[in-house]
């Protein structure tokens, strides 16, 4: 296993670290293959995610936010920047600078879990087979009757009959499938968990089953996730922190609670302001329409790249580009923003719940 | 029965015109859609009565397999080869005729002129709704020159002004360029143009939000608010976003598994919902509000519907199930205020079984 040389300092409770990630897409054209430009889809991207918490990544479609977690585990190597994991006591390693063999440990411990299980898991087979799967690659069962006891194990786990486990995933809905997902990313007993979108493909009340097993999957075997999602209200409800990423940047990083009460960057803002609430009381509440669409990442507006839409942009906006700072939050959890006018402006969150008896036009 | 009868062959008899539907634009009574194949019957859409009135905003909900997208497919009668409106009326008031949607050919004159003149649809997937071959223009003008008469500059003109209502950035412009050089949201704002671009009566809203992001759906849904003050046609909104009902719309009607289970105003639905159904969507979404608001999931899975349960479908999963009654009978709709219907027997219904 490699470590990395130099002494590491990474913080007492954080598993994984990301220090200054890039990954950058060449847009090549015509036969010979020309490079006539850059896709910066992460553009120094820096995060802690702490043992045993959920930081969710949240942003519209292009953001970056998937790229980042497959930089994460390697699936795709970043253009720059490191990604520091530590299991244990041990050094922290540098997953950026390791070969795909000594990569097994690591991706052992961090799996993933993706939005459609339909196209996920294998149809041709079984439940045994897929959750077993990883069992049997890392060698970690003895014979048939081992793997079939962990795969009931890890059944139960998810809450799913062990009976099933010589079916195949047509037999079972979207759910239950996500289920069968869940139990083969948990199946090598993993430390971090990135689910990417993983309940944005179930109707309501079925999600809401998932992000209560996730939680309580979380409880019972001290896992972290690192959730990327766009709902922001499946957000609130299931992450600690939040990272809003807007072009392939960090635009606004803090505790949950602090970020959708009191955001501090126009853009989060926005993305509070916008998302529907079940509630025809909130309808007649000024909504915050951002114009515009989300900026191309492979032409991304010179200086803050949200200052196109944004209601507040002055001169300095378009020139400048905003480093991701200090704006607060406690000495435990921080609330960092990417603007150069956080200080002076005054944003709205999530209000409370709307007083009935006032007409319901706050 | 002469169920199969009814289905897409041509049925020459005109609806009688029962003198006009209350003053409803679209009255859908006791409408059946099912889907028959190799593996059975699907019952998509088994019974859903319903009015819209001319210039309001209707919500039809639920969650995957409810019937809420095939009963609009129903009403333009745009149904896939396998499914078959088995029984029930779809009556639209045009000017003063009624005609029943269900009973017409589908492929005949009648229902030819209404699409896309008098009822219009736009889509989840804005690229399904354009050819990539044609320009917007092109499309938006072929579409005014089938149901009116007017020379092709006035159509053209006609065009413009409509994707300039939309909010398109350059509509002179926009018009003669093709839907893959359009970004996503400006691609629904072409479609919604396309589909009003006869000033339809009636404008259906399949899912139109769902695939796209959050500020663009904030976008989408000013812009309809906003189209339909302008012009002050009737929409129908099929989304399973109880977020973007309770924006959107005035009435909405829950449906699960064919079946309407609750429908009433937004306020009745969303303040003093009734169906344990309906109460259990709800408590499952987690909200927008500060502090810890636990969510609850609704028990167990949708039934395979090719195997539906007996009685009211929603009783293997109904925290409030009465023993010998929801899995024997189905409820009836019982009114439990003004407007607010819901199909439950903790609501009554019980004294009118057999």
């Amino acid at each position: 296993m490699t470590t990395t040389t130099r002494a590491e300092n990474m913080n007492e409770r954080t598993i994984i670290s990301v220090r200054n990630l890039v990954k950058h897409f060449p847009i090549e054209t015509g036969f010979l293959r020309r490079q006539v430009g850059v896709v910066k889809a992460v553009d120094n991207v820096n995060f802690d995610l702490n043992e045993g918490e959920t930081l969710a990544l949240v942003g519209e479609s292009g953001c970056g936010k998937t790229t980042t977690s497959h930089c994460i585990i390697q699936a795709q190597r970043p253009t720059a920047g490191r990604v520091l994991f530590r299991i244990g006591d041990a050094d922290p390693m540098d997953l950026t600078q390791m070969e795909k063999g000594e990569l097994k440990e690591a991706r052992r411990n961090i799996r993933m879990i993706y939005q459609d299980p339909y196209s996920s898991l294998n149809p041709r087979m079984t439940l045994l087979q897929i959750i077993g799967e990883p069992l049997v690659i890392h060698r970690i069962v003895k014979d048939q009757d081992d793997l079939q006891e962990r795969v009931a194990e890890l059944l139960r786990l998810v809450r799913l009959d062990p009976s099933t486990m010589n079916r195949y995933p047509h037999a079972f809905s979207g759910g239950q499938r996500q289920r069968i997902a869940i139990a083969r990313a948990l199946s090598l007993s993993p430390k971090v968990v990135i689910a990417d979108e993983a309940v944005s493909a179930l109707d309501v009340s079925v999600q809401a089953q998932i992000l209560n097993l996730l939680k309580e999957l979380q409880n019972q075997l001290g896992l972290t996730y690192l959730f990327v999602a766009h709902n922001l209200a499946v957000v609130k409800y299931e992450a600690d922190r939040v990272a809003v990423m807007y072009a392939g940047k960090i635009v606004e990083i803090g505790e949950t609670e602090a970020l959708y009460t009191n955001p501090r960057h126009p853009y989060t803002e926005a993305l509070i302001s916008a998302a529907p609430n079940p509630d025809p009381d909130t309808k007649h509440r000024e909504r915050i329409v951002l114009s515009g669409e989300v900026a191309d990442p492979g032409n991304l507006p010179g200086g803050c790249a949200f200052h196109p839409r944004c209601r507040y942009a002055e001169d300095r906006c378009r020139q400048e580009t905003p480093e991701l700072i200090d704006v607060g939050g406690s000495e435990t959890q921080s609330h960092q923003a990417a603007c150069h006018f956080a200080d002076s402006l005054e944003l709205t969150g999530i209000a409370g719940p709307i007083l009935r008896e006032e007409g319901g036009s706050a | 029965m002469s169920e199969l009868q009814r289905g897409g062959t041509a049925t020459d008899e005109l609806a009688p015109p029962a003198g006009g539907l209350n003053g409803a634009l679209l009255s859908v009574r006791n409408l059946q859609t099912h889907f028959f194949s190799r593996e059975g019957v699907v019952k998509a859409v088994d019974g859903v009565s319903f009015d819209v009135k001319p210039g309001e905003i209707l919500g039809i909900a639920g969650e995957s397999g409810c019937g809420k997208s095939v009963t609009s497919q129903s009403i333009l009668r745009i149904l896939p080869r396998n499914g078959k409106i088995v029984g029930g009326e779809i009556l639209f008031q045009n000017e003063d005729q009624t005609i029943d949607l269900a009973t017409e050919d589908a492929d005949g004159r009648v229902l030819r002129d209404i699409r896309g003149k008098d009822i219009a649809m736009i889509f989840q997937e804005p690229m399904t709704a354009f050819s990539p071959v044609h320009t917007v223009g092109d499309q938006i003008i072929e579409t005014i020159r089938i149901h009116q008469e007017v020379s092709k500059e006035e159509a053209h003109d006609q065009a413009v002004e409509m994707l300039r209502r939309v909010g398109m950035p350059n509509p002179a412009r926009n018009i003669d360029e093709y839907t893959f050089n359009l970004s996503g949201g400006m691609r629904q704002r072409a479609m919604v143009a396309l589909s009003l671009s006869c000033r339809p009566k009636l404008l259906i809203a399949d899912e139109p939000t769902t695939a796209v992001d959050v500020t663009i759906q904030a976008q989408m849904l000013e812009l309809l608010r906003d189209i339909q003050a302008d012009l002050g046609m009737a929409i129908i909104m099929i989304t399973h976003d109880l977020g973007v009902i309770a924006e959107l719309t005035d009435r909405v009607m829950i449906m699960y598994l064919g079946k309407e289970v609750e429908h009433g105003t937004v306020e009745d639905v969303f303040h003093r919902p009734q169906h344990p159904y309906t109460r259990g969507l709800l408590a499952s979404i987690p909200k927008m509000e500060p502090g810890r608001v636990e969510i609850e999931p609704i028990e167990g899975v949708v039934p395979n519907p090719y195997a539906l349960p007996t009685g009211c479908k929603f009783h293997t999963r109904c925290p409030d199930f009465i023993a010998g009654v929801c899995e024997k009978h189905d409820p009836p709709l019982t009114e439990v205020a003004k407007g607010h219907e819901v199909s439950c027997f903790l609501y009554g219904g019980r004294d009118r079984l057999e």
